[in-house]
């Protein structure tokens, strides 16, 4: 049923790459496939998926029922309203921008519009990405369905209300950048003890990895999986302790709260209203 | 020695008044009737001594003689001080009481050391020579290790038993947590003895014995924590609006409900945690806000301190460096004044010497 989909990304930049990547090792042909943007300095790797490329986003979304608005937030207005007239209800809309509630998005479309917003994060590039969305208010549970299964090779997909677009922001797509500082510190510190560099950034990135597969794969909770690294006196425990000492749970929580609260006022300020959460 | 004694009625007010059981530890109902079963393990012939009559033998007598595993009577405990709130209390239990360790030592078959650390060279000097082969001697002494222990008795007793236990308080409602040590020449059975006895008022397992200083600052010190805890869980309580008396009972049920669902539980205590913490509640902001505060790095510490600082008392221990006054003149007064106790065999010179070569071994 997939296949017989036509999809179009507006934009394109590394989200909808991440996106018809995943796309496209589905049920997606990519003849069935167009990205729309106003310059070609992205297309190359498009075409070597095989997908169409236009300078036209009405053309696109003519030519397509699923349509991704993927381009930066500030120019989302812009966008719908060039296309909204072009826009029916055999479309199903999906914005991938972030802080764009979907209060916004519907005002600035037929009333009628399926709309849905989604959240993905950096991994969607490797198909390892973290992506929830959320149905607007004209969206049925079968077409968060179909959106489910057109993602479902990118990674993990999850429904949820709009509320948790901003914290899944925080959590998931921040989140990576964390992983990121932590992966630099770890590299640092074995660099401090005498190990190379290169290598040392290395088996950091590789340390992550294998420790996320475990964590995903084993079904455990995290805190079971620590205690099972941590023999009795051993390295493990004496490291633990000094990420305790310095509070590495607290900031981390604060982390996770700092950009959440971001998100959820860069969400105000586009739609434009004072109301708070 | 070791008897299961059954009884079988109707009326729990009546079977509890029964002398030999404070508490009936395991009922049962038989099935289809209105008839109860208590049963309860009984050591007869076996006699227990405590050279100490303070907090810890005050303890562990209470809750043996709470599960029913031992009658005050058969129990023995010495103390030169008699005014000790303790000794009143050990008194009322049916213990019989004495101002001589040697008392203790002979109408004893499980002997333990419940003195202060730096007290047990001089009661080791006093009543190694009293010491038979049936005796197992359980020291109870934080940071005292079995081998100076051996070592002390070697001169009068080749092949002492000794165990080394570390228990806690809890023991006086039979929520303690002990763990032991085997010496040298006690055998498994002695080993499984002590369990028992020690099961019957809490949890007992065996450990090596170099775990033993980590088990003090766990378990030993533990319920210090938890008070403290409370103390401050309570203070938060009344803070908000409660009672004194309610906060605390709530504060200390809160705390005792959440390690009984540990304990019975096979899951990790982080996923119990996470099972409390309901999205953006009270609680998950409750907790950054401990996190924030480095609770748990302090607990961490504060077991870490104790643990380290058990062992620098054992270290100081093994100097046998002892200076006069770390022992109460009273105390040793008070001592000297029992009969066949002389101040050779306590060791008592100019200067402490510890290591009584020439102790004379006197019999009455």
């Amino acid at each position: 049923m997939d296949s017989t989909f036509r999809v179009g990304f507006i934009g394109a930049g590394n989200m909808a790459f991440g996106i018809a990547k995943g796309m496209l090792s589905g049920d997606v042909l990519s003849t069935n496939v167009t990205v729309s943007a106003p310059s070609q300095r992205n297309f190359g790797c498009f075409q070597e998926l095989g997908v169409a490329v236009t300078h036209s986003n009405v053309d696109l979304v003519r030519g397509s029922e699923v349509v991704f608005i993927a381009v930066k937030p500030h120019l989302v207005p812009t966008v719908l309203n060039e296309i909204s007239e072009h826009v029916t209800q055999k479309h199903m809309i999906i914005s991938v921008a972030a802080g764009v509630t979907i209060t916004t998005l519907e005002e600035l479309l037929p009333a009628e519009t399926v709309v849905l917003r989604l959240m993905p994060n950096l991994p969607c590039l490797l198909q390892e990405g973290a992506l929830l969305f959320s149905r607007g208010s004209k969206a049925r549970p079968e077409d968060g369905a179909l959106l489910s299964s057109l993602l479902q090779h990118c990674g993990l997909v999850e429904e949820g209300p709009e509320a948790w677009i901003d914290v899944h922001t925080g959590l998931s797509g921040s989140g990576v950048a964390f992983v990121y500082l932590f992966a630099e510190a770890l590299a640092e510190g074995a660099v401090k003890m005498g190990m190379p560099s290169a290598l040392a950034h290395s088996i950091a990135a590789q340390t992550i990895l294998g420790a996320g597969r475990l964590l995903k794969d084993s079904g455990k909770h995290p805190a079971q999986l620590r205690s099972e690294v941590c023999t009795p006196g051993g390295t493990t425990i004496f490291g633990l302790h000094a990420l305790e000492q310095g509070g590495l749970r607290a900031t981390t929580m604060n982390a996770v709260e700092a950009a959440t609260e971001r998100a959820r006022e860069l969400g105000r300020k586009s739609a434009g209203t004072g109301d708070r959460k | 020695m070791h008897v299961t004694y059954w009884i079988v009625g109707e009326d729990e007010a009546t079977l509890t008044q029964c002398n030999y059981f404070a508490v009936l530890p395991i009922k049962r109902q038989l099935k289809s009737t209105k008839l109860f079963i208590y049963s309860s393990h009984l050591w007869t012939g076996m006699s227990v001594g405590f050279i100490g009559a303070g907090q810890l033998a005050h303890a562990l007598v209470r809750g043996f003689t709470a599960a029913g595993v031992i009658a005050g009577n058969r129990i023995t405990a010495s103390s030169p001080d008699t005014d000790l709130p303790t000794v009143a209390g050990l008194r009322k239990l049916g213990v019989n009481l004495t101002m001589s360790n040697k008392e203790v030592v002979n109408k004893s078959d499980v002997l333990f050391l419940a003195v202060k650390p730096h007290i047990i060279p001089f009661v080791l000097d006093e009543i190694g020579p009293d010491i038979e082969d049936r005796h197992l001697i359980v020291s109870c002494a934080a940071g005292v290790t079995i081998s100076s222990i051996e070592k002390k008795l070697f001169q009068h007793r080749q092949f002492p038993k000794v165990m080394r236990c570390m228990t806690n308080t809890p023991v006086v409602v039979r929520e303690g947590a002990t763990v032991y040590a085997t010496g040298t020449h006690a055998e498994v059975e002695d080993g499984k003895l002590l369990e028992q006895l020690m099961s019957s008022v809490g949890y007992c397992t065996e450990v090596e014995e170099d775990l033993i200083d980590a088990v003090t600052g766990l378990s030993g010190s533990g319920p210090a924590y938890a008070f403290t805890a409370l103390d401050a869980l309570a203070d938060g309580g009344v803070k908000m609006g409660l009672p004194r008396r309610l906060a605390v009972r709530l504060g200390a049920q809160a705390l005792l409900g959440a390690a009984k669902m540990l304990l019975d539980s096979e899951q990790h205590p982080g996923q119990l945690k996470d099972d409390v913490c309901s999205p953006g509640g009270a609680t998950i902001h409750a907790l950054h806000v401990m996190e924030s505060g480095g609770f748990r790095s302090l607990l961490i510490n504060a077991v870490e301190a104790s643990c380290i600082r058990t062992r620098e008392l054992q270290f100081l221990a093994d100097q046998e460096n002892i200076s006069p006054a770390a022992i109460k003149k009273t105390t040793l007064d008070k001592v000297l004044q029992q009969p066949g106790v002389s101040r050779a065999e306590v060791g008592v010179r100019g200067g402490i010497n510890l290591f009584n070569n020439s102790s004379p071994r006197k019999k009455y």
